[in-house]
């Protein structure tokens, strides 16, 4: 694969991160989190951005790489480097995310039990003040399904409850969860406990 | 990593899109709502309560949470908190519009003065008072003319009269509206408002309303980006449907404009001395233009983005959405703003047909099926009381084009919004035994 065929646009969001999007996928339809160098010591793309002076996390998803740095470096000097080691990574046959990454993320087994108790001690109680119910449908890998119905279904708050609330006590309690999706068909929410209006 | 305050209304059209908006730009987030969420012990630096009557209070609890978590950037969703997320970035010293400009975006009748003061094209316009004799006030208003409310938002109570007669009823109808909205709820709009308690209104409307010279000629919005008082236009929505009255029910938006680029740099123009009349210089602005005989006439300019669901018809640069843009701008001051993507699109806020309980909805699947339409979005659910304009204040949904060009898209949504049909019962209890009505979607427009 000739590397200068690849082609890499930087989307700086902050001083701090930037997302890089790929024009093939890196990582086909998964994703996993570098938090830190030594995490990344047995996946070759995360060791390549980590070897850069001032990254300090990487988020590989399908075609699309999040790097966070240190505010010292500028984005236009450091994109180059994070550049060329995707496409130093992409022009051999290694995984982007080696298979020993995941052997610390529990099995999908653990996650649910451990989903489930959340959802059971910590979660439900208090939606519950709103008619609400989070219910966990499955777990494929460490991909959490949940779905939530009574007030919570169709509710314009919803998603607010859902990233700030639920995932956020998940990921808290549980430890190598990945992505939380919601799969509740929120059209057909007949009580919803918050309505949008434009008022 | 950067911390963005987002202040939420718990009633919002705009809570997925700038949650969703915020996940994707990795930034740290605090959502600040008027009502507590369920989960907010378990989320302290995410989840947040303000008085959201009290903008200075408000601040001052800000100010306090930011001692423990770090705010960089507030962003304002709606036009309900466009004066607090003003008053807060004061108080955390945070680039923003001022309070000043942030209540007069936020007041109709002061932003008409403003416009007068400063020369800004504009319709004329008469503060008068729900108590004063709707005889005499009609002697002194010209016809036709518009009754609006203060600080209603979506059309919601706007009235046109063309006579006396018209102008009387409207006022009645207006008095009726706005004390529904600042007292409580009439019997047919309780169904799942258990937010209406929680609505902000200026104290200084209640009594008083606007009456307007009516301006003929179509209508555009303007979505737009202020960085140190410079107008950054990021969209022109021509909308194609005519909004003469009497009442003025928001349908079809399409962008880019067909209009001649000599008008649309005046519109571009006009609308940036509105903005700098009224004092505004940072974050967002969509503003509602008529276009006159002899050019372009501001109808307002709000201090936020364009509501309901219809940013999604917006894409910048790689795939940025507007949300992502606007929390880009608050957090990074002088951030590059990508281009529009330049494929025509639209969107068509599905008008409630007349009052009543929704009970079915058909021809869903056939009107997602329409070649052009990326989306239909029902966003009023089974059950829900529906409420038409003037006193209405939400949409039934959303339906989303995107094709070669705007001609495509406008014929687009007009086809899938054809295809849809809402069935509604009467609100009352009937012992006629008549069934419920059934409203093709086509007749309300």
């Amino acid at each position: 694969m000739s590397q200068t065929e690849i082609s890499i646009t930087g989307e700086p969001i902050s001083d701090t991160t930037c997302r890089f999007t790929v024009d093939r996928p890196v990582y086909p339809d998964k994703s996993f989190a570098f938090l830190s160098k030594e995490a990344a010591k047995d996946s070759p793309l995360a060791q390549r951005l980590f070897e850069i002076d001032g990254i300090t996390r990487v988020l590989i998803s399908h075609d699309q790489i999040t790097i966070n740095k240190s505010a010292q470096a500028d984005w236009p000097v450091i994109g180059k480097s994070i550049g060329a080691a995707i496409r130093a990574h992409l022009a051999t046959d290694d995984p982007a995310v080696s298979d020993a990454a995941w052997e610390n993320v529990p099995s999908s087994d653990e996650i649910r039990d451990h989903v489930q108790q959340v959802l059971d001690t910590d979660i439900n109680p208090s939606v519950a003040e709103h008619g609400g119910v989070i219910r966990l449908i499955d777990v494929k890998e460490n991909q959490v399904f949940i779905q939530m119905g009574g007030g919570c279904q169709g509710c314009g708050q919803a998603d607010v409850t859902l990233k700030f609330g639920i995932e956020n006590a998940i990921r808290a309690a549980v430890t190598g969860v990945g992505d939380i999706l919601d799969v509740t068909d929120h059209a057909s929410g007949r009580n919803p406990y918050y309505t949008p209006s434009t008022k | 990593m950067p911390r963005v305050l987002l202040l939420l209304p718990t009633t919002t059209y705009r809570t997925e899109a700038f949650v969703c908006a915020a996940s994707r730009l990795g930034v740290d987030v605090t959502v600040a709502s008027e009502q507590p969420n369920t989960l907010a012990q378990l989320n302290p630096a995410g989840l947040l309560t303000l008085n959201f009557k009290d903008p200075q209070k408000a601040a001052q609890r800000v100010v306090e949470f930011s001692t423990s978590h770090r705010i960089d950037a507030v962003v304002s969703v709606d036009s309900q908190v466009v004066v607090m997320g003003a008053a807060i970035s004061a108080a955390l010293g945070l680039r923003h519009n001022s309070v000043k400009s942030a209540i007069a975006a936020q007041d109709k009748h002061r932003m008409r003065q403003r416009f007068k003061q400063t020369g800004v094209p504009s319709p004329q316009f008469t503060l008068c008072s729900l108590d004063e004799d709707r005889t005499t006030l009609a002697g002194r208003v010209g016809f036709p003319c518009i009754v609006k409310p203060l600080s209603l938002a979506a059309s919601q109570g706007v009235i046109r009269a063309d006579n006396q007669g018209q102008f009387i009823r409207a006022v009645d109808r207006l008095e009726a509206i706005l004390k529904r909205e600042h007292g409580t709820s009439t019997a047919s709009d309780t169904s799942g408002d258990r937010r209406e308690q929680s609505q902000v209104r200026p104290s200084a409307s209640s009594r008083q309303f606007l009456v307007e010279q009516f301006v003929g000629g179509s209508e555009v919005a303007l979505e737009g980006m202020l960085t140190r008082g410079e107008l950054h236009m990021l969209a022109l929505f021509d909308k194609p449907d005519p909004l003469d009255g009497p009442f003025f029910e928001e349908t079809i938006y399409v962008t880019p404009s067909r209009l001649v680029a000599e008008m649309q740099e005046e519109i571009a123009q006009c609308a940036a001395q509105a903005a700098r009349a009224l004092g505004l210089t940072e974050g967002p602005i969509h503003a509602e233009l008529r276009l006159a005989k002899d050019g372009p006439s501001v109808i307002e300019v709000n201090a936020r983005s364009i509501g309901g669901l219809c940013s999604r018809v917006l894409r910048f640069g790689t795939g940025m959405s507007l949300e992502e843009l606007i929390i880009r701008h608050a957090l990074e001051e002088g951030v590059e703003l990508p281009e529009r993507q330049s494929q025509a699109a639209g969107v068509m806020m599905i008008p409630v047909p007349r009052a009543g309980r929704l009970i079915e909805i058909r021809g869903l699947d056939e009107a997602k099926a329409v070649s052009g339409v990326e989306d239909v979005t029902i966003s009023a659910h089974l059950g829900q009381s529906l409420v038409p304009l003037p006193e209405g204040s939400r949409y039934l949904g959303f339906i989303f084009a995107r094709a070669d060009s705007p001609e495509a898209v406008e014929a687009a949504l007009r086809e899938s919004h054809a295809q849809l049909e809402f069935v509604t019962e009467p609100f009352v209890d009937r012992e006629d035994g008549r069934t419920p009505q059934s409203v093709k979607s086509t007749e309300a427009v």
